[in-house]
């Protein structure tokens, strides 16, 4: 079997056996549903943080305006606001057809207000030339911020959060619902992803991530190509987090939408888990994280906190480089690094990027 | 090299049997005799404290109905279980927490978390899958205008929580010849769910009187100071301070006050009890007024517990420490349940919903009778002073056991 066919048959295992988890295991709807958006969240991450280097604390904001944009339109399309804030919410059901219409014109527009956000944020942070520290310091602030913000403003309820309609019945299960939007959301952007990290893009990034100074002094843009990564991260949180909104069903402002302690912090831990700056790492990083995660929450009640830090310790020891970092390091042929025979001795580290 | 192989081999392994472990062992929710109930409780995170009361007030429960050897639904008897879940204090991992309760487990009756956030996480989901909660710690009034069927609500709402010291304020001010519309009030809580209806039901009150507003500060969730509140507090002097902040916020308005030596005629609290604010500052509690559902001094009974000293002596001979009322409510719940399994005869979900609905019931905590949005409409608010280091009961006056002292003395004369 070629590499070609290899890959093949592992993408259409996963392909087939994601679309029929939900009817596989019809109890877990909703977590594997959740694991997709741990996969999202990892993958992400990484595309500033592990491919271009930038180490970012604040990705959840996007998440966030994801979620409020689209529980905003959903509210503003079906309901008289003045009558929705007198009464706090106490509305009929939504048609199906006034369900889907909100959450996924709210979704589209979380997309468009995440991108014109992201870019403005870039152009205070990115395009000013916030770096290392700097830059991670910067972002952990917008996470916080952005909580506190939703938390005082009534428009959006405040510290009282959001309620997101009850999920009408004659649309089928929820759970699947809410999986397949996940799934196909998470796919699309692994596969924009996979093609962008092939390109020149995907050289680029590296390279700032590898020497920024350098990369620049080669002529590459390095501003606009880390907008860009910025951008698309914010894109892809904030659809997500506008079908989550719905998902969860109760959006709190610092809890839910910018749960900076939470979210924000499993997103990196996941990608550092599976291997920051490698296509799989976050993808792998997130499954392990988030069924672990599941497990010492059944098992181990009350300690599952102490057994989740111990094994990110474990991690951290053992495979400082990541799942899929110590597996390149392991076997580098696996991953198209061919090692000649003669350097193999010399160089033990083996495989760039 | 090779040892690290292992590991990691070893650990997919692990994790991927514990998943297939996970996915084979589905609990009914009735298993041969016992009746399960399923609850996602704060153990850890902000609302531990009282998430632990919460659990207490649900386990003592479980515990006296085996005692008194089960509950009879139909011709058969079952003993009672709880499965619990901790949702860290956040409205989403309880929402995720119904949904494995409902679905993977197969409970069919859910007790409520603890708090307005976890409860509004709980109930859409509860919602769609038609399963009952009983919940007798989520007292945010949006948690009953939202049509929810299946959600039922032992205590009081929150707007009501302390509504009645503006009342209490109000008469003084007649007492003594002043006009009610000339009162100043000031408000600070914190910013959530809970808190933020204890502000609106304050406002309310304080609108029907024609009183001012003149401090309406919001404290942020990680409560650690108000200073800020109180300093303006000693500029602007109002009439009356409420403060609502869950344990935390009731700790530290008593803490600050007598630290700053604020004087202010009147601080009203919810929470007292629940942060101990009397054992914890002693003298300087004195004069608080506290919000409660519940407390031991009542005279409600029932069946289960007697009389509500006696579920408050039960409760301390198990637990060490006197039942706040976040216990009590919980306890409760169960009853309620409880009840209504009884009545149904049955344990499909559409008629226990049904039979919840019809309840009528005293327990120890009080009557229990909800409207049609699920909240129980037939047990007041009460409010109690602490005086010399006692919760007395001063207001509404059907249950007052002694006079409000007002305006609070002066620090200087304390």
């Amino acid at each position: 079997m070629n590499s070609a066919e290899r890959n093949a048959t592992i993408y259409g295992a996963i392909l087939i056996a994601s679309l029929a988890a939900p009817w596989v295991l019809p109890a877990y709807q909703t977590q594997l549903a959740f694991l997709w958006i741990m996969v999202l969240f990892a993958l992400t991450w990484d595309l500033v943080g592990g491919q271009m280097g930038y180490t970012s604390f604040g990705n959840i904001v996007f998440f966030g305006i994801g979620m409020y944009v689209t529980a905003v339109i959903q509210r503003n399309l079906h309901f008289d606001i003045k009558e929705y804030v007198h009464v706090a919410g106490a509305v009929d059901t939504l048609q199906p057809g006034e369900y889907l219409s909100g959450l996924f014109l709210g979704m589209g527009a979380s997309a468009i207000v995440a991108v014109i956000i992201g870019a403005v944020l870039g152009l205070c942070i990115l395009a000013m030339g916030m770096r290392g520290q700097y830059f991670g310091i910067c972002t952990l602030g917008l996470g916080v911020a952005a909580g506190e913000i939703a938390s005082g403003w009534d428009y959006i309820g405040a510290g009282s959060g959001m309620v997101a309609p009850v999920f009408p019945e004659r649309l089928g299960e929820r759970g699947a619902f809410f999986y397949y939007i996940f799934f196909i959301l998470t796919v699309i952007l692994f596969l924009t992803l996979k093609w962008l990290y092939a390109g020149r893009f995907g050289l680029a990034i590296n390279a700032i991530r590898d020497d920024e100074d350098k990369a620049e002094a080669m002529g590459i843009r390095t501003t606009r190509y880390k907008m860009t990564a910025w951008c698309i991260s914010a894109l892809f949180l904030a659809v997500a987090g506008g079908a989550a909104g719905h998902l969860v069903g109760f959006i709190d402002p610092t809890e839910v939408a910018f749960a900076g302690a939470t979210f924000g912090v499993w997103m990196i831990l996941m990608a550092i888990l599976g291997g920051k700056g490698t296509l799989w790492g976050p993808v792998v990083g997130a499954v392990i994280f988030y069924i672990t995660q599941e497990v010492f929450w059944t098992y181990l009640f009350g300690w599952q906190r102490v057994a989740m830090g111990a094994l990110i310790v474990g991690i951290v020891v053992f495979f400082p480089q990541g799942i899929m970092g110590w597996m390149r390091e392991r076997w580098p042929e696996r991953f198209g690094h061919r090692v000649e025979e003669s350097t193999l001795s010399s160089s033990a580290e083996g495989g760039g990027p | 090299m090779l040892s690290k192989g292992k590991i990691l081999i070893a650990l997919v392994v692990a994790v991927a049997a514990v998943g297939l472990v996970v996915a084979t062992t589905a609990v009914a929710k009735v298993e041969g005799d016992t009746i399960i109930f399923g609850a996602a409780v704060s153990f850890t995170g902000k609302y531990s404290t009282n998430g632990k009361h919460t659990k207490n007030g649900y386990d003592l429960a479980v515990k006296r109905l085996n005692e008194m050897g089960g509950v009879k639904v139909g011709d058969k008897t079952y003993k009672v279980e709880i499965k619990y879940y901790d949702d860290e204090s956040t409205p989403a991992r309880a929402g995720q927490l119904a949904d494995r309760l409902i679905k993977q487990d197969g409970i069919k009756f859910i007790l409520g978390p603890y708090g307005s956030g976890p409860t509004k996480g709980m109930a859409p989901i509860t919602e769609k899958y038609k399963i009952p909660m009983v919940e007798g710690n989520g007292a945010s009034r949006a948690l009953f205008n939202k049509g929810y069927r299946y959600l039922f609500a032992v205590l009081t709402t929150s707007e009501q929580y302390l509504a009645e010291s503006i009342n209490l304020l109000a008469e003084e001010f007649k007492k003594q010849g002043r006009d009610p519309s000339t009162a100043k009030v000031a408000i600070a809580v914190e910013n959530d769910p809970f808190s933020m209806d204890i502000r609106a039901g304050v406002i309310e009150d304080a609108k029907r009187y024609g009183m001012k507003v003149i401090i309406d500060d919001k404290l942020p969730k990680e409560l650690t100071d108000m200073t800020a509140t109180l300093t303006k507090v000693k500029a602007l002097r109002p009439d009356a301070l409420i403060v609502s902040g869950h344990s935390k916020g009731a700790a530290l308005a008593v803490r600050q006050t007598a630290q700053m030596k604020v004087d202010v005629p009147m601080l009203a609290l919810t929470h007292c009890e629940a942060a101990d604010v009397v054992g914890k500052f002693g003298g300087d509690a004195n004069y608080t007024l506290c919000a409660t559902q519940w407390a031991p001094t009542m005279t409600y009974k029932d069946d289960w517990f007697g009389f509500a000293g006696d579920y408050a002596k039960r409760f301390e001979a198990e637990y060490g420490y006197v039942p706040p009322y976040q216990a009590a409510e919980s306890t409760a719940s169960v009853l309620v349940y409880v009840d209504a399994l009884q009545r149904a005869g049955s344990f499909d979900t559409e008629k226990v919903r049904d039979a919840i609905a019809a309840t009528k019931l005293e327990t120890f905590y009080g009557w229990v009778d909800f409207d049609d949005t699920g909240k129980n409409i037939a047990k007041p608010m009460v409010l109690r002073q602490v005086q010399k280091g006692v919760y007395i009961p001063v207001a509404p006056s059907k249950f007052a056991a002694g006079q409000v002292i007002y305006p609070r003395p002066l620090w200087r004369d304390r």
